[in-house]
């Protein structure tokens, strides 16, 4: 029995094992729950239980890890901790559309954006607390998702990609341009102190934490769907469309229910970032930079994975944080030749990279370039 | 695991030393990259300056001591958030003592921060009046608020320009600093009695105004005013010769025309357009550390080979305000330093320095220049003035 | 009315330019599907070579064919040694390894040449012949707009009549047919990629000589080349030009009509607009959608 697992094992991907409750669909390295090692040939275990709450309890750890951690920085530090929580979260959303369902969107700033236009116009304006106006934050994100997800998913690859580029361009215009809801080109200010002020400022122990839980948010949203039926559609759908169709799965529905979410979570995270920054300008919430360093975490951990943008995320800004400390004129030169290095031996990403390297026990990076050079 | 991630990220938690007893420490946040890297590495000249030469001095005497001044940097790479990071972290350092970055809406963001960490920063370069109607004590800038950038060409206009003209033309970038500009100017524009025929917005690093150039061109202005930065200044001027748009006054123009870039980049296009300043060569006043203006002028000259910029100068006056506030303060306390700040009335190579209750330094003037056969010339205050000014802008 | 026929001559010809930027990116998205994000980067590596000659004496329409050499065969370089290695691998591949290497070379010209703004002077360039109603047309601009459709003429002609170019076009319909007919793709690849800097070095010469222009202006070259490719049509040079043309115009009558400053919203919404009916460009051709690739 062992023996015929352990071979099943070494397939990968090819056989379905009966008593695995899921397929693991053969695209090369898509990890389901986290990448973490396959059962060993000797394991008497049934895969299942053995993998079923292994990567929960590791994520459960991670999370306990990070709240710990809190007591061991200083100030500084810690809003360096919280911005890399920021881009798990964002890096994950992400994810959702551009990793699992393969349609890149390279606007995805604009529900950012919108997150935190929103946030700070419902508190400077209608003086509502931040605790509502996270929410409505995100909820708005999503529907201006699925208002523009409507007419552009149905454009393909790179179509896909400078349409949702334009729609983040254009938004950013527009919210310049309408000076008395969100401050132009002057930014708007959420009240802090004095009688304007709704809600407390949270201080950078409260973003700390926000931040994480929204990091978690996002990495747990991520998770379900990985394993979910809507997970599998978002595969399919990404493999092959048409196909997918034909199976019966409703792609416009799919499509536009996953932007939509991936929208909101993108939402909550600019919601909590304006109203960190207290002071918000159009240039910066919709800054087309953001969407770059999303799509690069994700990549580079691993897309269509659970862990690989949170990898992603962290490996990035760590580096750069790092190195704009320690190298403060040449830093983005040094960290251009990083990615450029990166990208050329780990494209299919860090976890990706290590399943796949791991199944097959071939480590060696140089097989990289042979596989995809011209 | 937990260890491991612990002690990963802890590494960094080594409180890192405030420098050896002697020295006093100042934070500067800086825009070393990005789209302000330019005027970044301005301020951080001028920063430079002032260390060598206080250092140059002995060191400031704060007490009986002297202390060593020792300015750390960190790169802001021109955004906002970032600025606010790296205050922050300062503060970790146990750095109280926060020099400004570049630009307003960086300065904005430390300014939030400083506040709350109560440490105390000499703004250089944010002037954006918005950044002292939200009730920070902890602030205080140098330069004169935005409100006088633009009002103050329109005054020497109105003092010195025979026949006084009577149309005037705004055009304006869309930032809040450059509208803050406009507000102040088309106010002084209308209490000198001029006629604001147009207000023309256009995005902030737009290369490109000939739109709003047509706009005002039907609308036959004396004198066209911009609120801009360095880019759009030099497009008005282009390609309001390229659109044959001749107004009889000519242009006046905040921060850009007098960089040293704008008349190398225009050229003999660039002759008698007007441009308001921090500070010149010319300006009146004089202090111990860097005796007159003159005087500043020579020891940039020395050390970096070529005449100073305003950026440069006010940025020097910023680090040399906190020096001033340690020195009166006699010890390194941050709050006994802010107070002292704050009650600072003292004159320098850069102008008098006073602040009111909001940390806006009142006392200083702006000063107005000319580009005169392809140099910036002091036309205004008349008491510093080099030369008459050129009237009208354009024969 | 004389606003509006300025506004239109000035749309134009900045159009033009605006083509002459999107023009190699263009070609290199439609026969290579790569993406280059660089692009602006090289845009402005040839301003700044221009600006270096201009400051020996080198007048900018000269110095233009110096910059379109060595982008040139810093392009040929840059492809066969780097851009290669990750041609096969998930198509945002090469996106990140562009945006690399646009982070390299923006901040080199930042450490190389500070950030200051720079302009290339001519004697000339300022000057407008004037037209009736006193609308004018400066003489830089338009001197930069014949480059561009001289420049667009001569990549149609060479890729329609030289063999370089058959082979260029068949190596992008079907990379596999190509070499199976006897096609070197990587050397064509090189070439593309090569032509595409080149003409972006050359757009960088006109751009230094009508405007200024700094290291932090890379991004939006490369944001325009977007809309200008996408709306003209990927690989397609007439539909750069026209692409180029639309945008300018547009951008010229919002900037008239609109408040000066929604003028990029506008271009944005055509752009969506444009996508979103003809996805495959103005003039462009629905086969470089479906490319089979071996």
């Amino acid at each position: 029995m062992t023996s015929e697992r352990g071979e099943a094992a070494a397939v990968p991907g090819l056989t379905r094992r009966a008593d695995a409750g899921r397929d693991e669909v053969p695209d090369g390295g898509a990890a389901r729950h986290g990448g973490k090692a396959p059962p060993s040939a000797a394991s008497t275990r049934s895969p299942v239980t053995q993998r079923a709450w292994l990567p929960w309890a590791v994520g459960g750890l991670v999370l306990a890890a990070c709240f710990g951690l809190q007591s061991q920085l200083y100030a500084g530090q810690e809003r360096t901790v919280a911005t890399v929580f920021m881009f798990v979260g964002l890096a994950q959303a992400w994810n959702l559309i551009g990793g699992y369902t393969g349609y890149a969107c390279f606007g995805q700033v604009v529900f950012f954006g919108l997150g935190g236009y929103t946030t700070a116009a419902l508190m400077a304006h209608a003086h509502v607390s931040f605790w509502l106006a996270l929410p409505a934050s995100g909820l708005l994100a999503a529907i201006w998702a699925a208002l523009i997800g409507l007419p552009l998913l149905p454009l393909k690859g790179h179509y896909f990609a400078v349409a949702t580029l334009g729609v983040a361009e254009g938004t950013r215009e527009v919210v310049t341009n309408l000076p008395s809801l969100t401050g132009g080109g002057a930014g708007i200010s959420i009240p802090t102190v004095g009688a304007d002020a709704t809600t407390g400022y949270l201080g950078n122990d409260g973003f700390y934490v926000l931040f994480l839980l929204l990091a978690a948010v996002s990495v747990l949203v991520v998770a379900i769907v990985s394993a979910s039926k809507l997970g599998f559609a978002l595969r399919a759908i990404n493999q092959d469309e048409d196909a997918a169709a034909s199976l019966g799965v409703h792609t416009t529905r799919t499509k536009v229910s996953v932007f939509a979410l991936s929208g909101f979570l993108t939402g909550l995270l600019g919601a909590a970032y304006g109203f960190q920054q207290v002071t918000i300008f159009p240039a910066r919430l919709f800054d087309v930079n953001f969407t770059v360093l999303m799509v690069i975490m994700v990549i580079i951990g691993g897309s269509g994975t659970v862990v690989g943008p949170v990898i992603g995320a962290a490996f990035l800004q760590f580096v750069s944080e790092y190195l704009r400390q320690h190298f403060t004129e040449a830093h983005p030169f040094i960290l251009g030749a990083i990615v450029i290095v990166a990208v050329i031996l780990l494209p299919q990403g860090v976890v990706s990279y290590a399943g796949s390297a791991w199944r097959n026990r071939d480590f060696s990076l140089l097989d990289n370039i042979r596989k995809y050079r011209l | 695991m937990l260890a491991l991630l612990a002690s990963g990220c802890g590494s960094k938690g080594e409180r890192a030393q405030t420098g050896s007893p002697d020295s006093l420490v100042l934070g500067a946040s800086m825009s070393l990259t990005g789209s302000l890297a330019r005027e970044g590495l301005l301020t951080k000249e001028g920063y430079d300056l002032c260390q060598a030469t206080v250092n140059a001095k002995g060191g400031v005497p704060i007490g009986d001591r002297k202390y060593r001044l020792d300015i750390r940097y960190q790169d802001d790479t021109s955004k906002p958030d970032t600025a606010g990071t790296l205050v922050d972290q300062f503060n970790d350092q146990g750095v109280k003592l926060i020099l400004g970055p570049y630009g307003s809406a960086t300065t904005e963001a430390a300014a939030a921060v400083v506040e709350r960490n109560h440490q105390v920063m000499a703004d250089s370069a944010g002037a954006d009046d918005k950044i002292f109607e939200k009730g920070y004590t902890r602030t205080f800038a140098v330069l004169s608020p935005a409100t006088r950038y633009a009002a103050s060409i329109v005054k020497a206009i109105a003092e010195l320009a025979q026949p006084r003209p009577k149309r005037i033309a705004f055009l304006s970038a869309d930032d809040g600093f450059s509208k803050t500009v406009t507000a102040g100017g088309t106010a002084e524009a209308k209490a000198q009695g001029m006629e604001v025929v147009a207000t023309e917005y256009f995005p902030n690093g737009a290369s490109d105004v000939s739109a709003s150039l047509t706009k005002v061109k039907s609308k036959q202005p004396d004198v066209i005013i911009g609120s801009v930065h360095l880019v759009e200044g030099v497009a008005i001027i282009k390609q309001a010769k390229e659109l044959g748009i001749t107004p009889a006054g000519g242009f006046g123009e905040t921060v850009a025309p007098p960089t040293p870039d704008f008349v190398q980049t225009l050229g003999p296009i660039a002759e008698n357009v007007l441009g308001s300043t921090q500070w010149t060569p010319q300006t009146s006043g004089e202090d111990d550390w860097f005796g007159t203006a003159a005087d500043y002028v020579t020891a940039f000259k020395t050390k970096f080979g070529r005449v100073p910029e305003y950026h440069n100068a006010e940025a020097t006056a910023a680090c040399l305000t906190l020096v001033l506030g340690a020195q009166q303060a006699g010890t390194t306390d941050p709050d006994k330093i802010r107070d002292a700040v704050a009650g600072l009335n003292a004159a320098s190579f850069f102008g008098p320095i006073t602040f009111d209750p909001t940390g806006k330094n009142v006392a200083k003037p702006m000063a107005v220049i000319q580009i005169q056969h392809g140099k910036p010339v002091t036309v205004w205050p008349k008491s510093d003035a080099e030369a008459p000014l050129i009237w009208p802008g354009l024969s | 009315m004389s606003q509006f026929f300025q506004a239109t001559i000035y749309g134009l010809l900045q159009g033009g330019l605006l083509a002459l930027i999107a023009a190699g990116f263009s070609l290199v998205w439609g026969v290579m599907n790569v993406v280059n994000l660089a692009h602006g980067a090289f845009v402005l590596v040839g301003a700044y070579l221009a600006w270096e000659l201009s400051r020996v004496g080198v007048d900018p329409f000269l110095g233009m064919l110096v910059a379109a050499l060595a982008l040139f065969a810093a392009g040929y370089a840059i492809q066969r040694l780097l851009v290669n290695l990750v041609v096969n691998a998930p198509v945002f591949i090469t996106l990140l390894l562009t945006f690399g290497l646009e982070l390299l070379l923006v901040n080199g010209l930042i450490l190389l040449f500070s950030a200051d703004y720079r302009s290339i002077r001519t004697s000339y360039a300022s000057r407008s012949l004037v037209l009736a109603g006193d609308v004018r047309v400066p003489v830089g601009r338009l001197l930069a707009f014949a480059v561009a459709i001289g420049i667009t003429l001569a990549l149609v002609a060479l890729v329609r009549r030289t063999r370089t170019g058959l082979a260029i076009m068949a190596t992008g319909m079907d990379r596999g047919a190509a070499r199976l007919m006897g096609i070197r793709a990587r050397h064509v690849y090189a070439l593309t990629f090569g032509i595409g800097a080149a003409i972006a070095g050359a757009a960088g010469a006109m751009v230094g000589t009508v405007d200024t222009f700094s290291p932090a202006d890379a991004g939006r070259f490369t944001l325009f080349s977007f809309v200008v490719a996408v709306l003209g049509g990927l690989g397609n040079m007439y539909g750069a030009l026209l692409g180029g043309l639309v945008l300018g115009l547009v951008e010229a009558w919002g900037s008239q009509y609109l408040p000066g400053t929604l003028v990029n919203a506008v271009a944005f919404a055509v752009l969506v607009a444009v996508l979103i009916v003809r996805p495959s460009g103005l003039i462009g051709r629905a086969h470089y959608a479906a490319r089979v690739e071996v």
